[in-house]
């Protein structure tokens, strides 16, 4: 069950076209349409831009030495991490419970897999407008109902209370993401493996983690990693919900830098923060990517 | 009257005025063609008067209507031309693709009216200037924008003064509109917008809970004095605001209160502290400095005025559901308008939700008044206070929308033509009559008697309930005559100065931060922003739109 | 049909499982009964503790009504449809073979590396390209065109697709594959004739995600689109006016936003989830 980076198809190097064009194809379609963008993005983060003026002088890291001085930065990225720790491990670990059961196919199992995706397709302001009638303390249905159980949070009008919301909603809509994710991984998977491995330990527990997730587990620790990465840049949800307050307590990295790049015309600011996010991430997913793959090769 | 008969009618009036026919020779004319006596005279006064015909069939949207106009409009003068404006989707939006179908019949021309939501207005306008596309030939645009059109030399945006003395274009005249609101809708002394929205805030209040007799006994029992209606200083709004809250006023067996706010960041929330905030600081030794030091652009947001002043608003959270600091615009106006706080002060939008049924339980209830003055007020470049007996300051706070139009249209004269279609007496008063579009009224006539020739008739027709109409439209007119008022942020960038604001304001609302660290962190922000814009520069068109030097 | 595992297992384990599912469906379908409550509420009682329709308070058909009189609600749903088709499959034909490049063979780049390059294009915070991709369909004369959506689009999907494939690809076994090789036929024909069809659930479950992107993104299709391709997310930020936002029509665009792709990935569900019980590879 081991996983090999094997150089070829049945050991023998072949140097064809077949690969190469197919890889450089993708490539050059992301580079095509990337290079100007983010150039351009980094030209700004090198100058100071002032609406009306265009560019109005060459500031060199200034701006992000600015960035990295400013106290809002650190908080609206703190934020952002707290939040994506909180969220991508539950979404994961759901989604992947989720699709294993569904995957059992148990009766009615079609049914069940429609409507888990069904979130997948709502946009995420929609979700957090209507968070906003369901967090209302003034009639909102999740707030009446946890109140009754006894859970009064002051949802919007609190940070933790903003987060607190942010993160079930982001839940309902993105556990929907990792279970079509894991039921793609299990999809792959060989049944009779099953049979045989029921047969030997009559568990199904230690099917499920023994036997069947370090098979998948390269998909679902990609999932684990891509929803961690895109939780970090939640824009649309958290801010229609909270609209970054009380304060900026709930801004989250991507609201401050939409905020700043594009509500105020401050391309410098906001392009620099964006580099160093790219900049931060990058690292961290590169050290995270080879700390899981140690896992699968263990 | 069918259009041979307007001929002659013409041909008459005409020949009135250079003096070729009697006044007696022209009624009796008139007469012969089918008016009644009485129409004659007053079409011959009207013409007498200032060259306006009340109407005509050339223009039908229009009315009054200048000769020079119906003549031009006879050749469908815009015959051929498409004209591309950018709008805001939902209210004021719908009121100009309202409007636009209705000119495009008169003169032949075309609008594209290109939709986009509030959030993204900004955006689009500076994209569309700033890289070059230039797509479109008017946008409309909030007051605060002004600042950034007037960031470069010549400005993106036109003046509109020549066309205004071409008798050709519909008529309006920018001089009845009322003084603080043609300020927002002028730069220098020229003219660049045409009328349409105007906003400002006033107080809105519970008139029936307010009068009740058995309330006002209790008042005084607690208060030790009569409760006024309305609230004259902040003192007894406050009273007002504690005295209301935490009991069950108006008996649908749950506790109300005395305050309603929409406090949520980034929701313009923040025009409640800029509102309140005015009478603290703006008086009438100091009528015009409110945000910069008009000789350096050091910020003057944290002076001690400013602080009492948020300190004090600070103090209303108490009189409203804690949970307010969250709330939106429909939330804030939903608690007044269900019943269950006695004032709110806010936009005209709450008076006129306050007629649907739908969204209303209190039609019928809604008194109006300005915002209540202070009896003393900080100088903040004397870094005096001074007391007064009353220090009363109006507002023209929010967005009044309305159409300016761009530096490259390509058309200039048929956007304009089509702005001033509807800012003409005719299409106006439609607009503000009726809720939908979002337009709160700007000039004299259309307010009541004394002050306007408006008849409440006509807002009743839309489904005004009569005393809220009378009562809106008196606060609304008062406020937009009183002598004081507060000076209107238009600097490039205002809104990210707002922005730092706002932010700070939630803050201290969420009693995470005291007024005065809160505003001192404003300060920092602004000082930055105003580096980055350049000092001497922001500096310019701080006095430039203060009207100084 | 049942899984051995599910036949395997106690009457109360499957209880417990069955009781996890309908919980989280329940969970699932809350927001959207909520919407639809939002939608036949006038906007009086949006925000007083009024849940049941008829019981609680009078539902009104007006929100409904005014949305689905809106030219624009047609329009944008065919553009949404246009753009999340056009753009997933293009970003699934061109990630496809690219992803089952990068898990068959090595490159001069060691994959991982490669892998984590596409990986990377999804961090940077889309609004600090909003503008210059503003500058750059202006000069390619596409404001305002559904095929500048598409373009953007698959340009942020790609590299999704392209992460999440390659693993897929990697962890399909390769057994046919290579009983393929030694029978003489070509790789091309191994990855159409072999590869794609095992991993048919795996490019469905792809093709979903890519769509939803798209059918999802609000930024760009703000910026980019004003009059003729609107979307429906478009459409759902401009429930945000000068006064507000308008919640109960939000709800109702919320629903019609989120039906037709319901309804596609029902039809599109029948293809997952049924693992290899057909068994294509038995020893």
């Amino acid at each position: 069950m081991r996983v090999e980076e094997r150089p070829g198809i049945g050991g023998r190097r072949r140097i064809s076209w077949f690969p190469y064009l197919s890889l450089f194809l993708a490539v050059l379609w992301v580079v095509a349409f990337t290079l100007y963008p983010l150039l351009s993005a980094l030209w700004y983060s090198l100058n100071t831009y002032v609406l009306g003026r265009g560019i109005v002088g060459f500031v060199g890291l200034g701006n992000y030495r600015e960035v990295l001085a400013s106290q809002e930065f650190w908080h609206s990225l703190g934020v952002s991490l707290l939040y994506a720790l909180l969220a991508a491990p539950l979404e994961t670990a759901l989604g992947f419970g989720l699709a294993w059961l569904v995957h059992l196919r148990p009766p009615g199992y079609r049914a069940f897999q429609a409507i888990f995706l069904a979130p997948l397709f709502a946009m995420d302001v929609a979700v957090g407008y209507l968070g906003v009638t369901l967090f209302s303390q003034q009639g909102g249905l999740l707030d009446h109902i946890l109140r009754r159980l006894g859970l009064e949070i002051s949802w919007l009008s609190s940070t933790w209370g903003g987060l607190a919301g942010g993160l079930i909603l982001d839940i309902w809509l993105w556990t929907s993401f990792c279970f079509l994710v894991s039921l793609a991984g299990l999809s792959t998977l060989n049944e009779e493996m099953y049979e045989a491995a029921l047969l030997e330990t009559k568990s199904s527990w230690t099917v499920a983690f023994r036997i069947a997730l370090p098979v998948i587990w390269p998909v679902l620790s990609l999932a684990f990693l891509i929803r961690f990465l895109e939780a970090l840049k939640t824009f649309g949800l958290v801010y229609a919900l909270t609209s970054g307050g009380p304060g900026t307590s709930t801004l989250l990295l991507s609201p401050l830098v939409y905020l700043t790049t594009v509500r105020f015309f401050n391309f410098g600011h906001g392009s620099a923060m964006g580099f160093l996010f790219l900049v931060l991430a990058s690292v961290f997913i590169a050290l995270f990517f080879r700390q899981l793959r140690r896992v699968v090769e263990a | 009257m069918g259009k041979e008969v307007w001929e002659k009618a013409y041909a008459l009036l005409e020949a009135y005025r250079e003096g070729k026919l009697s006044r007696r020779h022209v009624l009796s004319g008139l007469v012969r063609l089918g008016l009644g006596t009485v129409a004659a005279q007053r079409f011959l006064e009207v013409w007498a008067q200032g060259k306006l015909l009340p109407s005509a069939p050339e223009a039908p949207y229009e009315a009054p209507v200048t000769p020079e106009r119906v003549a031009f409009l006879r050749k469908k003068p815009y015959q051929g031309v498409t004209i591309n404006i950018l709008i805001l989707k939902a209210t004021v939006g719908d009121a100009v693709k309202y409007m636009a179908p209705l000119w495009e019949k008169e003169t032949g021309g075309k609008v594209n009216l290109a939709e986009v939501p509030i959030e993204t207005l900004y955006q689009q306008i500076f994209t569309d200037l700033t890289t070059g596309i230039r797509r479109y030939d008017a946008y409309m645009t909030g007051a605060w924008f002004y600042g950034d059109f007037f960031t470069t030399d010549p400005p993106y945006i036109n003046p509109i003064d020549d066309f205004l003395k071409d008798p050709r274009y519909p008529y309006w005249d920018p001089k009845e509109m009322l003084p603080p609101m043609r300020e927002l809708y002028t730069w220098k002394g020229q003219t660049y917008g045409t009328l349409f929205d105007a906003d400002s805030q006033v107080l809105y209040f519970r008139e029936d809970i307010l009068t009740n007799k058995d309330y006002q006994r209790r008042f005084k029992e607690k208060m030790g004095y009569d409760l006024p209606v309305p609230p004259r200083t902040m003192k007894e709004m406050h009273d007002i605001a504690d005295f209301f809250t935490g009991w069950d006023w108006n008996g649908d067996g749950q506790p109300d209160w005395g305050i309603a706010l929409h406090a949520k960041v980034n929701e313009q929330g923040f025009f409640h502290f800029l509102t309140l905030a005015a009478p603290y600081v703006i008086s009438k030794d100091n009528p015009r400095v409110f945000w910069f030091n008009p000789d350096t652009m050091e910020p003057l947001i944290n002076s001690d005025g400013h602080v009492r002043a948020l300190e004090e608003y600070a103090l209303f959270m108490r009189n409203g559901p804690r949970d307010m600091l969250g709330w939106t615009l429909g939330e804030g106006w939903n608690l007044f308008l269900s019943g269950r706080s006695v004032m709110e002060p806010t936009w005209g939008d709450l008076p006129t939700l306050a007629q649907d049924p739908k969204a209303s339980k209190v039609k019928g209830k809604v008194g109006a008044a300005p915002i209540p003055g202070t009896t003393e007020a900080y100088d903040p470049l004397a870094k005096a206070w001074r007391k007064y007996s009353l220090n009363r300051v109006g507002n023209v706070n929010g967005g009044s929308w309305h159409m300016v139009i761009s530096r490259f249209s390509k058309n200039k004269e048929a956007t304009y033509d089509f702005l001033a279609f509807m800012a003409n007496r005719k299409n106006y008063f439609f607009l503000i009559t009726h809720g939908w579009t979002g337009v709160q009224p700007g000039v004299k006539y259309a307010f009541f008697p004394p002050y306007g020739t408006g008849s409440v008739g006509e807002w009743e027709a839309q489904g005004w309930d009569q005393h809220d109409a009378i009562a809106f439209t008196r606060a609304y007119y008062e406020n937009l005559t009183l002598p004081l008022q507060e000076p209107y942020l238009r600097i490039p960038g205002a809104a990210e100065y707002w922005r730092e604001l706002d932010v700070q304001v939630s803050n201290v609302l969420a009693g995470n931060k005291k007024a005065k660290q809160a505003l001192d962190e404003v300060y920092a922000a602004w000082q930055k922003i105003t580096d980055r814009y350049g000092r001497d520069k922001q500096l310019k068109v701080y006095r430039a739109s203060l009207g100084l030097k | 049909m049942r899984s051995p595992i599910w036949r395997s297992l106690s009457f109360w384990s499957r209880a417990f499982a069955y009781a996890f599912l309908a919980l989280w469906t329940l969970w699932t379908l809350l927001p959207f009964l909520w919407a639809l409550v939002n939608s036949l509420k006038a906007p009086v009682d949006t925000f007083s503790p009024k849940f049941i329709p008829v019981l609680d308070f009078k539902p009104v058909l007006d929100n409904w009504n005014a949305v689905l009189r809106d030219p624009n609600v047609v329009k944008a749903l065919r553009n949404s449809a246009l753009v999340g088709a056009l753009s997933a499959s293009l970003a699934l034909g061109l990630a496809v073979p690219a992803a089952y490049a990068l898990a068959r063979h090595s490159f001069p780049l060691p994959n991982q590396q490669i892998l984590l390059w596409f990986l990377s294009q999804r961090i940077m915070p889309p609004a600090v390209v909003l503008v210059p991709f503003f500058v750059l369909m202006v000069n390619l004369r596409l404001i305002d065109t559904v095929l500048a959506l598409v373009l953007v689009n698959t340009t942020f999907t790609l590299p999704l697709a392209v992460v999440i494939l390659s693993d897929v690809f990697r962890e399909q076994s390769r057994d046919i594959e290579e009983a393929a090789q030694l029978d003489g036929a070509g790789e091309v024909t191994i990855f159409l004739k072999i590869a794609l069809p095992l991993a048919r659930d795996s490019l469905i479950a792809a093709w979903l995600i890519c769509f939803a992107f798209a059918w999802n993104e609000a930024l760009f299709a703000a910026t980019l689109a004003s009059d003729r391709a609107v979307t429906l997310p478009f459409l759902i930020l401009a429930s945000r006016s000068t006064r507000g936002v308008d919640f109960n029509t939000a709800a109702v665009n919320t629903l019609i936003a989120i039906l037709p792709p319901v309804v596609l990935s029902f039809f599109a569900q029948r293809y997952l989830a049924r693992g290899l019980s057909f068994g294509a590879v038995k020893g």
